[in-house]
């Protein structure tokens, strides 16, 4: 073993000497090996080294093996430890003995070797989506989880989804906290809001779909109604139901924790200010009145093609009340417009009328197309449109220069702004942090972006099945039929308008789209 | 002709018969004739007066009357006999007349006109005689010993026909065949010489004397001669399919059609016959093409000097049989095509192609998926030593921010990612191994196993002097790691296929009978073994096979894994037919889970390719069973049904309907195997039927089925580009977006089937779909096997099991070289092959052709024929690799 060890260490020498002779040219060192020793037996062999022939390099076969790939390392930069040989069967070993090898002269070896570098792992090792945790395997997916069926529990599903589609609502559940009940807020609706917050976060987290359990017994608690059974089983219940006592609830809960600035978060994220004008046709008498709705309407008569003429009809309403001058019950004319927009416009199809010969709620399955965008300019009051102009100027402006056109002749006093505010379409998404509009998020310009659609298909109330459309912030929608989230191309939701037999939109949710003034 | 039926001879009693017909001239027709004459025109009329006084006039007493009236009789009997539509007009008035005639003759002194008579009466027994009789060859045995041929094709041929009747009946008798051998002698020679080659060896064939036929064949006929023998030999049961295909060979020698022969040899695995082609001929440059053959079959084969005299020549050769420059030609057919352009997995996914349905775009690398990649990046990218994941510079490694792709794969993923390496680099050695090398040094025990599997993949089917691969290989063979020892195993299998390498064997067998070793270090190394022994029949391998199967505890003989040892057993008789008996006969002590598992695999094996149609029935009939217990010997019986059919067209369509059968009726562990079995029956041969079961499959409500069911489109479209299942995989891939493993091998599919960007093929089947490439086979089959269980072997850590495909991939190309063999561009037409067996004169080969400049491509079915007359091929079959010579007589028309 000593003996061996000192012999490479020399060698290791010898080698080292090579290397400062390195610039020579191959021969001269070969010559040099030779000199060194005294009794020489020599071959030529020509070595296959990748895509070259080493032609006639020499090997000392008094020499271990070490000293060739000395003279082999010279020739091709290889370092001795990284050179695999090729002889007959094997490698050739640094300490092996040339005559056991059986190398003949002129044969040819085959070389192995690199002066590559050695390839390392990377520092910072790499996650892969396998090894993360579920909730951010959720987060990989892009959108949350689908809820399962409990029985007949489809309408309560796809209302939790589309509301779970909305980040303002999320935040303010978040905000929400056990003790932050006040005393005007009854046991049941905290109950409620407190299970909707723990069922939204869930379907965050959760990549398999989740069972709503405990939301549904308080909803069935705080809302008798949905509890209503035939044959000992649930029945089905109308999702537009839910929906609006789902938004009442949280409405009164949510108003009534201190920690929102604003005393009414639900209000200002679905609220819709009316302003109507009643009018007697008969004494010619007027009236105004305003209130606060949570959806519009769409009425849906022979006239109605398109959503717009339904909201039109749903703005419209006679109603009979007593008139005091005529001292008797007159028709008076209640014909609404839009003072404060929200910035979730909820609109529900009113596609369900009692029949009463049937004694249930029949569908109209009539076609009523509605928009990816919609703009309700309109349908709001002389106020509002006024206050709406300017940005929708600027709205037009901005969408001008993203398609190359110059901003028109009539908006060039407000070329200065444009270049102060370049980036305001920026601040459109992400915008989930704070609860409720604030100036410094935009301005309203009347102008809807269609993000859920709440689908019905079949042919009564009671019945069918109710299947939430939900985009998601990456722009891509999500249908939610129950706990299977299946991806859907844009084209394909607005042809959920009706007319027949397929799944058609009952309510549509739209966002408002802003602009920084 | 109904009318005089009732009066016809009739095969009953023959005393009888003979008083019937006395009078039947006498009366009976005289009656109808009248009633017939009507229809009968003037002509036949005269004829048939004229042939009812011969016949007559041969019942004279005067000697020279009859001779003169059976003169006259044959001449109107030869005349006439030309058409074979119809029964000739002479037979046709002389069938009443012909009990008459036999009863006379039997009261015929033996004499001259007696023996004229006879041979009339065989004649005419040719309509007359009932069915079984065979009166037609017993009056010509007893006639003269003229021409046979002068009285026509028809007469010849059913001469022919009863012949082989007699000949069986004779044989049971164990009675005298000489006379009938004399006569076959005569009919033989007459079909030889009237392009009715078939006809010829159908007769030699049922009298078992093909030896015969080659005193007949000459330069006109061989070719059409020898084509029915090989293509009659899949449909004969064994011995007599290896005697006719040795008559074959032995025509093909006589007539000097030695790449003919050597095909025929190649077929029969037979070395000697190999080795006579080669000391037979004497050019160099036809040499240089055998050669190419064996290269292309893949069998090791060592040149002797006595096979080659010159040491330069032979070296040449040897070069050429070591695939050395397979590289090189695949390269040039690339750079011809215009494809060398590397693809990534994301150009072969095509995921904007696709509507929304995709996945959003995932910000986190998923490890099924990028080893998917991996994967799809290795076999999109085969062999050209490029692509845009492994072999980026090095720079881009250190300081890019996508980093090494390598890394991109967790734990034994980063085995498969860096013997991807091997598989871009394949068949180039020299610089395969350089850019292999570094991973050598790497201090993760999954790179080096994944080096060590690369180096074996990129030394498939290429052989070396210097033995790198072996070299390398054996270094890592016993070390502690059980990655790196099945790398190293697994490596020299692929690099040794076939080689029956004595080291290998010598350094393999210690680790089967170690019982500390892993049970899966154990099954690769009998896998190895297996492969590196191919169709040997090695009794030492099986021998260590076997203890190594009966050395495993109970429990681990229940592993997925463990499966694949009795396949080892089976390739070691791969094709062998017969010869593993004695092997089945000791499988049968096994431990009993895996006795039956064994069994079937071991048949299916040793009858794959052969067409063998009661081993077919075999193998259906233990389907048939509905399984109570966990068994799993279902599954490697219906990858035998195909194994053994694919042999011919017709056994694979044959094979398609039955397993459409089992689909419907079979247990799921069947279900599971048929799309399996599917893909191995049309591999690389995209036929619509199939890719629509396929398709209907792959939306199966058992996933493991709808998973085969993938797999098996991707083998199916295996390296041909085709756009139909790139469809469907595409819509699988969004279909199945959410279910890894599935998606798993979706990815898997489509990078089959742009294997090579669309120019290998895996079909084990070459030259005109006439030899099976065993090694080819083993690797299809091994892989398979593995597929029967996906979820434990390929969607666990034993996904580098597919590289084992790498052992079918073949170029699907036709290069045509010149003398100096380098590559020359001549234009030739490629055509779906047309089958012109038993055709006469002289048929198109294919049709539906366009012409094309080499190299060019081939498709499933596809065959090229040279369109210019400037050279001449050397081999028959224009596939792969073909020198051409110049044709010496070519005049440059103007």
């Amino acid at each position: 073993m000593k003996a061996r060890k000192r012999r490479t260490l020399k060698h290791i020498c010898l080698c080292l000497l090579y290397k400062l002779d390195s610039d020579k040219t191959p021969a001269s060192v070969a010559h040099r090996s030779s000199k060194l020793q005294t009794i020489s037996a020599m071959l030529n062999v020509s070595v296959k080294w990748q895509k070259e022939l080493l032609k006639a390099v020499e090997i000392d076969t008094t020499q271990p093996p070490y000293v060739f790939k000395c003279q082999l390392y010279d020739l091709t930069g290889v370092p001795p430890e990284r050179q695999k040989i090729m002889v007959k069967g094997g490698l050739l070993k640094d300490d092996a003995d040339w005559s056991t090898l059986g190398v003949k002269e002129g044969q040819k070896l085959m070389m192995m070797g690199t002066a590559d570098e050695v390839v390392k792992a990377p520092e910072k090792a790499i996650v892969f989506a396998e090894d993360l945790p579920e909730e951010e395997q959720a987060l990989n997916l892009g959108y949350g989880a689908g809820l399962f069926n409990l029985g007949n529990t489809c309408y309560m599903n796809s209302t939790v989804q589309c509301l779970h589609s909305v980040p303002e609502l999320k935040s303010a559940l978040i905000k929400y906290s056990h003790s932050g009940r006040s005393n005007d807020v009854d046991q049941t609706s905290h109950m409620l809001t407190i299970a909707t917050r723990d069922l939204f976060s869930e379907l965050d987290k959760s990549v398999k779909a989740v069972a709503p359990m405990q939301f549904w017994m308080v909803l069935r608690k705080k809302y008798p109604q949905f509890g209503q059974q035939h044959n000992s089983t649930f029945m089905q219940q109308d999702a537009e139901e839910c929906w609006s006592q789902l938004l009442y609830t949280l409405s009164q809960s949510l108003r009534s924790t201190g920690s929102s600035e604003s005393p009414d978060s639900v209000k200002a994220l679905f609220g819709i200010e009316l302003v109507s004008r009643v009018h007697c046709v008969e004494s010619g008498e007027e009236s105004s009145e305003t209130e606060s709705v949570y959806s519009l309407k769409c009425h849906i008569s022979h006239e109605v093609n398109h959503l717009h003429e339904g909201l039109k009809h749903g703005l419209k309403s006679e109603l009979e009340k007593n008139s005091p001058s005529l001292g008797r019950s007159a028709i008076y004319v209640k014909e609404s417009l839009i003072n404060g927009l929200p910035r979730y416009l909820t609109i529900q199809f009113v596609r369900f009328f009692w029949k009463r010969e049937s004694n249930q709620k029949a569908k109209i399955l009539r076609k009523v197309d509605y928009p990816l965008q919609l703009d309700i300019f309109d349908l709001c009051s002389d106020d509002l449109r006024k206050t709406l102009e300017a940005p929708r100027q600027r709205l037009r402006d901005e969408e001008g220069k993203k398609l190359g056109l110059k901003p028109s002749e009539k908006s060039s006093d407000s070329k200065d702004k444009d270049i102060k505010m370049s980036d305001a379409e920026g601040s459109l998404n992400g915008s989930g942090e704070s609860s409720n509009p604030t100036p410094d998020e935009g301005a309203m310009t009347g102008i809807y972006d269609l993000v859920a659609v709440l689908t019905h298909k079949g042919r009564s109330a009671d019945s069918g099945h109710y299947v939430a459309w939900v985009k998601q912030e990456s722009g891509k929608w999500i249908q939610y039929d129950d706990d299977n989230p299946y991806p859907q191309v844009e084209e394909d939701i607005t042809k959920l308008s009706g007319g027949g037999d397929w799944h058609m939109a009952y309510i549509c949710m739209y966002k408002a789209r802003t602009i920084r003034m | 002709m109904a009318p005089q039926d009732p009066n016809a001879p009739s095969g009953s009693g023959s005393g009888k018969r003979n008083e019937d017909s006395v009078k039947v001239p006498a009366t009976d027709p005289k009656k109808k004739d009248d009633k017939k004459d009507e229809d009968l025109s003037e002509e036949d009329l005269e004829l048939k007066n004229q042939l009812e006084l011969y016949v007559e006039r041969v019942q004279d007493t005067d000697p020279g009357v009859q001779k003169n009236a059976l003169e006259s009789m044959r001449q109107e009997i030869r005349t006439s006999t030309s058409s074979m539509t119809s029964v000739p007009k002479p037979l046709k008035y002389l069938r009443p007349h012909y009990g008459t005639l036999k009863a006379y003759y039997e009261t015929m002194a033996e004499s001259e006109l007696k023996n004229y008579l006879a041979d009339i009466l065989s004649v005419l027994a040719l309509t007359m005689s009932a069915e079984g009789e065979r009166e037609s060859l017993k009056y010509r045995l007893l006639g003269s010993d003229g021409d046979i041929g002068s009285w026509g094709h028809e007469y010849v041929r059913n001469l022919a026909g009863e012949i082989a009747q007699e000949f069986a009946k004779r044989q049971s008798e164990e009675a005298p065949i000489e006379e009938l051998m004399e006569l076959v002698q005569q009919i033989v020679a007459f079909h030889m010489k009237h392009n009715a080659e078939p006809e010829a060896v159908d007769l030699l064939m049922e009298v078992e004397d093909l030896d015969l036929l080659i005193e007949h064949v000459d330069k006109t006929n061989f070719k059409r001669t020898c084509l029915y023998l090989t293509s009659s030999a899949r449909y004969l049961p064994g011995p007599d399919d290896v005697l006719v295909l040795d008559i074959a060979y032995t025509i093909y020698m006589k007539f000097e059609e030695y790449p003919n022969a050597l095909q025929i040899a190649l077929f029969l695995d037979n070395m000697q016959n190999i080795k006579n082609v080669f000391t037979s001929c004497d050019d160099l440059l036809c040499k240089k093409q055998f050669c190419y053959i064996l290269a292309r079959h893949g069998i090791s084969f060592e040149l002797d000097d006595e096979m080659v005299a010159e040491d330069d020549d032979r070296e040449a050769l040897q070069d050429i049989i070591n695939n050395t420059k397979l590289s090189e030609g695949y390269l040039t057919l690339a750079r011809d095509i215009e494809v060398m352009e590397a693809k990534t997995p994301e150009d072969i996914y095509k995921a904007h192609l696709l509507d929304g349905r995709a996945s959003a775009g995932a910000s986190v690398d998923s490890a099924r998926q990028n080893l998917a990649a991996t994967f799809v990046n290795a076999f999109v990218n085969a062999g050209f030593g490029q692509d845009k994941l492994m072999t980026v510079p090095s720079d881009a490694s250190s300081g890019g921010s996508s980093g090494n792709w390598l890394f991109k794969n967790k734990e034994h993923g980063k085995t498969s990612a860096a013997a991807s390496l091997g598989m871009i680099l394949l068949w180039d050695v020299d610089s395969g191994l350089a850019q292999i090398d570094k991973y050598f040094h790497s201090k993760d025990t999954h790179v080096i196993a994944g080096a060590l599997l690369g180096v074996g993949i990129v030394n498939c089917s290429i052989k070396n002097d210097c033995d790198p691969a072996l070299a390398l290989l054996g270094e890592y063979i016993d070390k502690e790691d059980p990655f790196i020892r099945i790398g190293a195993i697994m490596g020299l299998g692929i690099a040794y296929a076939g080689a029956q390498n004595e080291q290998i064997r010598s350094k393999l067998t210690p680790i089967l009978n170690d019982a500390k070793a892993p049970l899966d270090v154990v099954t690769f190394t009998a896998i190895s073994l297996g492969l590196v022994y191919v169709g040997s029949c090695n009794e030492e391998v099986a021998q260590a096979i076997i203890f190594a199967l009966m050395d495993r505890s109970d429990s681990e003989l229940g592993e997925p894994l463990a499966r694949l040892i009795p396949l080892s057993l089976g390739l070691l008789y791969l094709g062998k037919q017969e010869s593993v008996e004695a092997t089945a006969e000791v499988s049968k002590t096994f431990n009993e889970k895996i006795r039956k598992h064994c069994d079937m695999t071991l048949l299916s094996c040793a009858y794959a390719g052969t067409g063998n149609v009661l081993k077919v029935q075999n193998l259906l009939g233990h389907c048939s069973h509905h399984l109570e217990k966990n068994e799993t010997h279902q599954g490697p019986a219906v990858l035998g049904i195909a194994m053994i059919s694919m042999a011919e067209e017709l056994g694979v369509e044959m094979a398609i309907r039955s397993l459409e059968h089992l689909l419907q009726y079979g247990e799921q562990n069947i279900r599971r195997a048929v799309p399996l079995a599917l893909g191995l029956l049309c591999i690389s041969n995209p036929k619509v039927n199939v890719m629509d079961t396929l398709s209907r499959l792959s939306h199966d409500t058992d996933s493991e089925v709808a998973m085969a069911a993938v797999i098996s489109l991707g083998l199916l479209g295996a390296g041909t580009n085709n756009a139909r299942i790139a469809g469907m995989l595409r819509n699988l891939s969004s279909y199945y977006y959410k279910d890894a493993s599935l998606l798993f091998c979706v990815r898997i599919a489509q990078g089959l089937v742009h294997l090579g960007k669309g120019l290998l093929t895996l079909n084990p089947y070459h030259s005109d779909r006439f030899l099976l490439s065993p090694t080819a086979l083993a690797g299809i089959i091994t892989l398979l096997h593995a597929c029967l269980d996906m979820k434990a072997i390929i969607l666990g850590k034993y996904h580098y099991i597919l590289y084992f495909i790498v052992l079918a991939m073949q170029p699907r190309m036709l290069l045509t070289v010149d003398e100096n063999l380098k590559p020359l561009s001549v234009p030739v037409r490629v055509g779906q092959a047309v089958d012109v067996v038993g055709q006469a004169g002289r048929p198109k080969t294919i049709t539906g052709f366009q012409t094309h400049s080499t190299p060019v491509l081939l498709a499933a079915g596809d065959r090229a024929e040279l369109a210019t007359e400037k050279y001449i091929p050397l081999s028959p079959i224009l596939e792969g690799f073909v020198i051409l010579k110049e044709n010496p007589d070519y005049r440059e028309d103007n």
